[in-house]
């Protein structure tokens, strides 16, 4: 929701006349390779953790509970002593998986929309109206209905998350499809016979993929944020479970003594979150110049 | 929305009958009780029943404490609207601020300062923002108090209360109200007559004042409109986190407590004043925009 308010919000940005390439415009951007690199990082990081961490994420210890960050554990231990580094790379691992799954299932379903509203005319009304419903209502209450109705999980988490996904992957599949449409080479294809089904497959979709999925970016960060808020609220990955979410609300009671077992999970939300909305920002301007200003 | 609340009754794996007669209770016993709560009853017959109900205000009664489920929203939606105000009244001027400022100096370092925060601050889990000022307003600094809500609003213990939560709830908002101004702003000041009043001389802070904000503010409205959900949502994270006793905290409680009458009245309630804001959104937008009132 937030997402499709901030894609018409490009901060302006002025450029050369060499920056003719996307690619070489994105490289310019300095924040964004920033953000990129990190992002990377986190993922390496979160693919690798059964490997690179350096104890059992779920292995307590209560004699080692709640150390502060240095020393053996880098950085502390939670209320059950478990290294927090460690847990922190199995709660990437769980949040990262988490938001792609929700993002990709919403995506997908979101762009089917999307495109058929603005393929077939006659449905574009009826599709658009429900998804204006849809992005008008508050995310927050598809996690709150879903946990009420499949009880608090995995399994409500990403079905509400991937809800709250589909109506602006709707509303910016259909307006990348919309322009595609009034290109003559729908018009050619249409001619020399192809079904409807090839027209959308071949021509009508694989050009609207790319500003697609460049809203996605911007999505994903979203969507770790909601997520993260929900398994906060214990209306998501349930304890022991490592993420991010849940091992904040784990961290909190114990805030006044050991503070770092809410902040370096919440950091670490904050961080992804703001560098998938750097590098959303950076790929929406540097591949969408109409949105920018 | 009233079918999905619905319906939520209806999959849930426990009979209601059995979790209320409780342990003791023999078979005839339920089935006493199954009858009087109408669920012997076929499926559609059912939600009929129910909408006749919820007409009337009738939502049934908490699982747990036994209360009226309308009494308990009752309770709940005045804190939850107070907290709400309290957010709106200080983020979105101090956004709009922001966002004006940023659009005169466009490019420029205060520009690019004010983007930036912007981004972070929408980037924030609002936990976290409520968690920082819990542990150092509050706990290390012990200025303000962080537990609940202290009384009306008109009393010194009360306004305490409720500077932590609102500053949270208000703290993510003040980002998005900026950006959208900025837009907005930058929009209207390419506009023709922002040019003829900067040609007939008038002052450059009287043309951004009166000339460009105030037609800039359509769009804001709509905008910080759209994004009441979202307010919504966080006032649902902070009245849990502040133990603030509005319906947020109340719907997490019921439903991590299976209480399902109250989940499913506490979301419907939700939901209503979702859209009930929706209207006054509305209605709001034809004060500010002549034209839309006269048509």
């Amino acid at each position: 929701m937030t997402a499709i308010a901030e894609a018409a919000v490009a901060p302006a940005v002025t450029r050369g006349p060499r920056a003719n390439s996307p690619w070489r415009r994105l490289l310019r951007d300095k924040p964004a390779v920033l953000a990129a690199a990190f992002l990377l990082l986190v993922v390496a990081a979160a693919i690798l953790a059964p490997w690179i961490a350096p104890t059992d994420p779920y292995a307590n210890n209560m004699r080692l509970r709640l150390k502060p960050p240095g020393g053996d554990f880098l950085l502390g231990t939670d209320s059950q002593g478990r290294s927090m580094i460690t847990r922190m790379l199995f709660g990437l691992r769980a949040t990262l998986v988490i938001g792609l799954t929700a993002v990709a299932m919403g995506g997908f379903v979101g762009a089917t929309l999307g495109i058929l509203a603005a393929f077939y005319r006659r449905l574009d009304n009826v599709i658009m109206r429900v998804v204006d419903v849809l992005l008008s209502f508050p995310s927050i209450l598809f996690g709150l209905a879903l946990a009420a109705v499949l009880g608090p999980g995995l399994d409500s988490l990403v079905a509400a998350l991937s809800v709250a996904a589909v109506p602006t992957v709707a509303r910016i599949s259909r307006g990348a499809a919309t322009q595609v449409m009034q290109q003559d080479f729908m018009e050619a294809g249409r001619a020399i016979g192809l079904s409807d089904f090839a027209l959308i497959t071949r021509y009508l979709a694989r050009n609207c993929i790319s500003t697609v999925l460049v809203y996605l970016t911007l999505q994903l960060g979203q969507t770790i944020l909601l997520g993260a808020a929900l398994s906060f609220l214990g209306l998501g990955a349930q304890p022991p479970a490592a993420e991010l979410g849940s091992m904040a609300a784990e961290g909190r009671r114990y805030l006044s003594f050991a503070p770092h077992a809410a902040t370096v999970p919440s950091a670490a939300i904050f961080l992804i979150v703001l560098a998938f909305n750097v590098l959303g920002d950076a790929l929406r301007d540097a591949f969408d110049p109409k949105l920018r200003h | 929305m009233l079918l999905i609340g619905f319906l939520l009754l209806q999959v849930v794996p426990t009979d209601p009958a059995t979790v209320l007669a409780g342990p003791t209770a023999t078979p005839a016993e339920v089935q006493a009780l199954r009858e009087s709560m109408g669920l012997d009853k076929p499926v559609w017959l059912q939600f009929v029943l129910y909408l006749g109900r919820v007409l009337q205000f009738d939502l049934g009664r908490s699982m747990i404490s036994n209360t009226a489920v309308i009494e308990e929203i009752g309770n709940t939606i005045g804190p939850t609207i107070e907290l709400m105000l309290a957010s709106l009244v200080w983020a979105v001027p101090l956004g709009i601020l922001l966002g004006t400022l940023a659009a005169v100096r466009r490019g420029q370092l205060l520009d690019r300062v004010i983007m930036a925060f912007s981004v972070a601050g929408v980037s924030m889990p609002i936990f976290w923002f409520g968690l920082i000022l819990i542990q150092y307003v509050g706990t290390a600094l012990e200025l303000l108090p962080f537990q609940g809500r202290g009384g009306p609003l008109w009393s010194l213990d009360g306004l305490r209360h409720i500077v932590l939560p609102a500053v949270t709830l208000g703290g993510v908002f003040v980002g998005p109200v900026a950006r959208m101004t900025r837009t907005a702003l930058l929009d209207v000041l390419g506009a023709d007559y922002v040019r003829t009043a900067r040609a007939k001389g008038v002052a450059e802070g009287s043309v951004v004042m009166h000339h460009a904000l105030r037609n800039a503010m359509i769009p804001i409205v709509t905008l910080v409109g759209l994004q009441i959900g979202f307010l919504l949502g966080g006032a649902v994270v902070t009245e849990t986190m502040f133990a603030w006793p509005g319906v947020g905290r109340m719907a997490v409680g019921a439903i991590t407590s299976a209480d399902f009458p109250l989940a499913q009245g506490a979301i419907l309630i939700l939901a209503v004043s979702f859209i009930a804001i929706n209207i006054l959104v509305d209605v709001l937008y034809a004060m500010l925009d002549p034209r839309i009132a006269r048509r």
